[in-house]
């Protein structure tokens, strides 16, 4: 029996990083009985190795929980714990527009951070109501009341009704679940009309295939009904339908106001998009949902298979890991010294570090990702113009006009203390000062406008290393301006490799050569043959470094009859130098991609 | 025909930068273990004739006469002996007295390799040898005095390093038919471990193994290690480098036969409890048995016959190999002709990139 759509909550939960969503869902789950005492374990929703490892959300997780409130009314609530890291912002909005409230947490010794505006602001965009939560008041830093001062300074909502919580202890917990039921309003679908459901999130599963997660809208789906997916005009059979309890349930029917999902004979990843409508392909709806907004990648970077001979496993996990993170954009690239490839766009650097690990990790490769970078726009002496991903994309310098760089504005949150630390810290980041507002006595916000170059590198953790971990940051894109910028080269024994260029600011292109140089010196091991490792700009050579060779590797000592011990020693040896890429007659080594990485770091 | 080694775990004292297999005791090799060799000789599975027999350890040379003679009774007993049977001893200057070596001739030992290790004094005492200079020079008249066939082995890289030059000269002096000269590795798990600061740059190890290989001049450089006088190559340790099959017994001794390694147990009570037992025995492949023999052959000058290969494995080196060993004839490492693939004197020095590409 589907549950009457007036007892229905759809809900999620946002906040800045760390404050407590995971653990908070933790309790609600505990509460409602959803899972077992005896199978809970800390942030049971975190389920990826890489979520329990770094102890971070990165995947939103919906899951169905069934409540009986105070009214004595059984209820059924639909929660999506959405990550909280700036990187996974895109994961916040697609769980919202499946959802009529959100939980906004705000951890009582941290007060309103940097996301905790954005989300918030997300989620007002969104038409949501919003609940307040302020989650750990166990803490003795506690401070409650600048909470929700903050709150209604800085966001602009209501603190007055604000609950509050621990959810490492499990106090308030009920109290949020009667709030979800009172104060968030049922979903306003009508189940009479034709099915729109919206795809919000999917995943390939190597024996289901592809499991698609839906919030029904209007109508109702059934099992072994015939749907359409709107926008890619596929018609399917529903093969299983069913609720996220979190595991997959199946059940007969999904109807308006619900969420759960789907597995359809989905055989080409392609004819599946997040933001999708479903409808039925019998009795069709005459307008799709409004779907989601497609991303802006701000970091690129190359990947590619370190055995040649992967690339098309690459592309298929490419693929298929793009059906459970749509934030990424992906098209194939070629390098003289990687090979085939892809190029690669994301949301930041550690979406970048995260899809590489899932890449990894879930389909068992072994990848060489070059250094991230910005796109740039270009503006020939010809007139022509064009956007790069790719530093090696770059023209000669004699044929450009101009080379404008992404800029975006920054909100950092700071207490004022060490207001003049991030103001320095900007001013070294290129940063030109817009304001700064002071919220309160003891808070501010720095706005800034900077090279968005700048950011992606290291900005946010040189941020919360100055400011003891209560800076945050928040920023958007406002456009290319021109720079002065410079392609920087680096050679192998006089041949520059496509994979190591990169484009920089001038004034710190010979300082960021002598770096990368010596980077790649001591990454790479030694040769047979002295390596030389040099820096230039366009033909001037501005930093010379080389790799002595190789002058003995013998095991001089008789292994008398144990030649096998031996082989396996070199065999192991071998291995690792398959996770090289021969480059010319050098044999670099994966690491030394990614070792120029934070090239800004002080050597 | 096969070879036959004969593992002495025991020494009378350990050396701390040795990893073999052997543990101290202060008189001879005790007769239990003598006789659990001799039962692991008599129940051996295989029918083979014996090409070579190697006493090595550890110290054989602690092995009394009787015990050497009930362990060759007992190879001949089960195995039909070559006419010419190459059967050395490894021995430790110390223990090396005229009336041993006569017990040796005796027992049929026609070949001895004395662990000299050094004649400077000072290097010696880094090395925690317990003979000194004179105790070497002693015991190689001896051994020279009763045997033709006779070697020493010597290691460099050893503090202090500059006396690596008049040790050459003084082995020229009492000139051994054959010259194993090793370069001082710090093994981890021994006591040389914590010294490992102490050991020379590539550099200078490098200049120590060309120092050996141009002072050695006369001598075929026959092996990255080896040396020896026309006809007196060692034909044990070529079994191995030629990958041919060989029967190892006592503790800790392999085996290579009918395409099994087997491994002997290297806990000393665990061995003579079960004589024969085996630690561990892998199958290889073919195409593993093709990558050891060739890996084993680019440690010798000679390389590998090309026809020989052919012959053994009733396919050429090429086309399996060809990318291995064109790259690494191109790396100067390797060189060829019309009837072998062999080792440069690069070769020698960088083998471990030749065997890398090999199992590639
Ligand atoms: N003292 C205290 N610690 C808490 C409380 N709630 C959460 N924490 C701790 O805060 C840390 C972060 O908690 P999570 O639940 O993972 O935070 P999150 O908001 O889900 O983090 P992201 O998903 O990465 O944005 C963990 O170490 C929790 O144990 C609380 O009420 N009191
Ligand atoms: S070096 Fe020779 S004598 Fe010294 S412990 Fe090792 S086997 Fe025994
Ligand atoms: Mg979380």
């Amino acid at each position: 029996m589907a549950t009457p759509i007036e007892r229905i909550r759809n809900f999620s939960i946002v906040a800045h990083i760390d404050h407590g969503k995971s653990t908070l869902a933790d309790r609600l789950l505990e509460l409602t009985g959803t899972v077992a005492l005896r199978e809970m374990k800390e942030q049971t929703l975190d389920t990826m190795d890489i979520e329990r490892e770094r102890g971070i959300t990165i995947k939103a997780v919906a899951v169905r929980m069934n409540y009986r409130a105070s009214d004595g009314q059984d209820y059924e609530l639909n929660l999506i714990d959405t990550p909280g890291h700036v990187d996974f912002s895109y994961e916040v909005s697609r769980s919202l527009a499946a959802c009529e409230g959100a939980l906004l947490l705000v951890d009582a010794a941290q007060g309103v951070e940097a996301q905790t505006l954005a989300n918030a602001y997300k989620a007002i965009e969104a038409n949501l109501e919003i609940i307040p939560v302020i989650n750990k008041i166990d803490l003795p830093s506690a401070d409650i009341e600048s909470a929700k001062r903050q709150i209604e300074d800085i966001i602009g909502l209501d603190a007055e009704g604000a609950i509050l919580t621990s959810a490492k202890e499990g106090r308030g917990a009920r109290e949020v679940l009667e709030a979800v039921v009172h104060r968030i309003p049922s979903p306003r679908g009508n189940r009479n009309a034709p099915l729109r459901a919206l795809i919000f999130d999917a995943i390939y599963n190597s024996y289901r295939g592809v499991i698609v997660f839906v919030r029904v809208v209007d109508g109702a789906m059934r099992a072994g009904s015939k749907v359409l997916m709107m926008s890619m005009n596929q018609k399917y059979e529903v093969d299983e339908l069913g609720v996220l309890t979190p595991g997959l349930t199946p059940g007969d029917s999904l109807e308006a106001g619900e969420v759960g999902y789907v597995i359809c004979n989905i055989k080409t990843l392609q004819s599946i998009k997040i933001g999708d409508t479903i409808t039925d392909a019998q009795n069709p709806a005459k307008t799709p949902l409004p779907g989601y907004k497609d991303v802006q990648p701000v970091v690129f970077c190359g990947m590619y298979p370190a055995v040649a001979t992967d690339f098309e496993e690459l592309r298929d996990a490419l693929e298929r890991l793009q059906l459970n993170d749509s934030a990424f954009v992906f098209q194939a690239d070629s390098s003289d010294a990687l090979g085939l490839g892809f190029r690669l766009g994301f949301l930041g650097l550690l979406h970048m570090e995260i899809v590489q690990e899932r890449l990894e990790r879930e389909f068992n490769l072994t990848l060489v990702s070059t250094m991230p970078n910005v796109a740039y726009h270009i503006i020939k002496v010809s007139g022509e113009e064009f956007i790069i991903e790719n530093a090696s994309k770059m023209p000669p310098p004699g044929e450009i006009e101009v080379i404008e760089e992404p800029y975006i504005e920054a909100d950092i949150l700071c207490p004022t203390e060490y207001l003049s630390a991030v103001i320095e810290l900007c001013k070294k980041k290129r940063g030109i000062h817009v304001r700064v507002d002071y919220i309160d006595s003891k808070r501010c916000m720095a706005v800034y406008q900077m090279p968005l170059a700048e950011i992606v590198l290291d900005f946010y953790d040189r941020l919360k290393t100055l400011t003891r971990g209560y800076g945050s940051l928040e920023y958007r894109i406002i456009g290319y301006r021109p720079g002065e910028l410079v392609k920087l080269d680096l050679l192998l024994n006089g041949e520059p490799v496509d994979a190591l260029s990169s484009i920089v600011h001038r004034d710190r292109a010979v300082m960021l050569g002598r770096r990368l140089a010596s980077r790649l010196r001591k990454a790479i091991p030694r040769q047979q043959f002295e390596v030389a490792i040099q820096a230039a700009i366009g033909s001037r050579i501005i930093v010379r470094e080389t790799i002595k060779p190789l002058r003995k590797n013998v095991t001089a000592k008789c292994y008398g009859g144990d030649i096998t011990r031996k082989r396996k020693l070199l065999e192991k040896q071998k291995e690792g130098k398959r996770r090289m890429k021969q480059i010319g007659l050098v044999e670099v080594p994966q690491e030394a991609f990614m070792a120029l990485l934070r090239v800004d770091e002080d050597d | 025909m096969i070879g036959a080694y004969i593992h002495i775990p025991y020494c009378r004292t350990l050396c701390p930068y040795c990893d073999f297999c052997s543990v101290d005791i202060p008189g001879a090799v005790p007769s239990a273990y003598v006789q659990a060799v001799c039962q692991e000789i008599l129940t051996f599975r295989h029918s083979r004739a014996v090409a070579t027999i190697f006493f090595g350890g550890g110290t054989p040379s602690l092995v009394e006469e009787a015990g050497l003679r009930r362990i060759v009774d007992a190879l001949r007993h089960k195995f039909r002996i070559a006419e010419d049977c190459e059967i050395t001893i490894e021995a430790n200057p110390d223990d090396v007295t005229a009336a041993l070596v006569e017990g040796w001739k005796r027992v049929g030992i026609n070949r001895v390799s004395l662990g000299v290790q050094s004649f400077d004094d000072a290097t010696l005492r880094y090395l925690g040898r317990r003979h000194d200079a004179a105790t070497a020079v002693r015991a190689c008249g001896l051994v020279a005095d009763t045997f033709d066939n006779w070697g020493m082995d010597l290691i460099f890289g050893a503090q202090p390093v500059d006396a690596w030059p008049e040790t050459l000269e003084q082995c020229i002096a009492v000139q051994p038919k054959h010259v194993s000269a090793y370069g001082l590795t710090y093994e981890p798990e021994t006591p040389f471990a914590a010294r490992s600061h102490d050991a020379v740059d590539d550099e200078t190890w490098l200049g120590l193994y060309r120092q050996a290989a141009a002072r050695l001049a006369e001598y075929d450089h026959y092996e990255i290690s080896n040396y020896a006088m026309a006809g007196y190559h060692c034909r044990h340790n070529l079994i191995y480098w030629r990958n041919q099959e060989y029967a190892g017994f006592g503790a800790a001794a392999y085996s290579f036969i009918d395409s099994v390694r087997a491994r002997n147990p290297a806990d000393i009570e665990r061995y003579t409890a079960h004589p024969g037992l085996k630690e561990e025995s892998i199958c290889l492949t073919d195409r593993e048995i093709r990558v050891e023999t060739l890996i084993q052959h680019f440690r010798l000058r000679e390389g590998i016959e090309k026809a020989a290969f052919a012959r053994r494995f009733g396919c050429e080196i090429r086309p399996e190999f060809a990318a291995a060993l064109d790259g690494l004839i191109e790396r100067g490492l390797l060189w060829e002709d019309e009837e072998r693939i062999a080792p440069t004197a690069r070769g020698f020095e960088l083998n471990n990139e030749i065997g890398l590409a090999i199992v590639g």
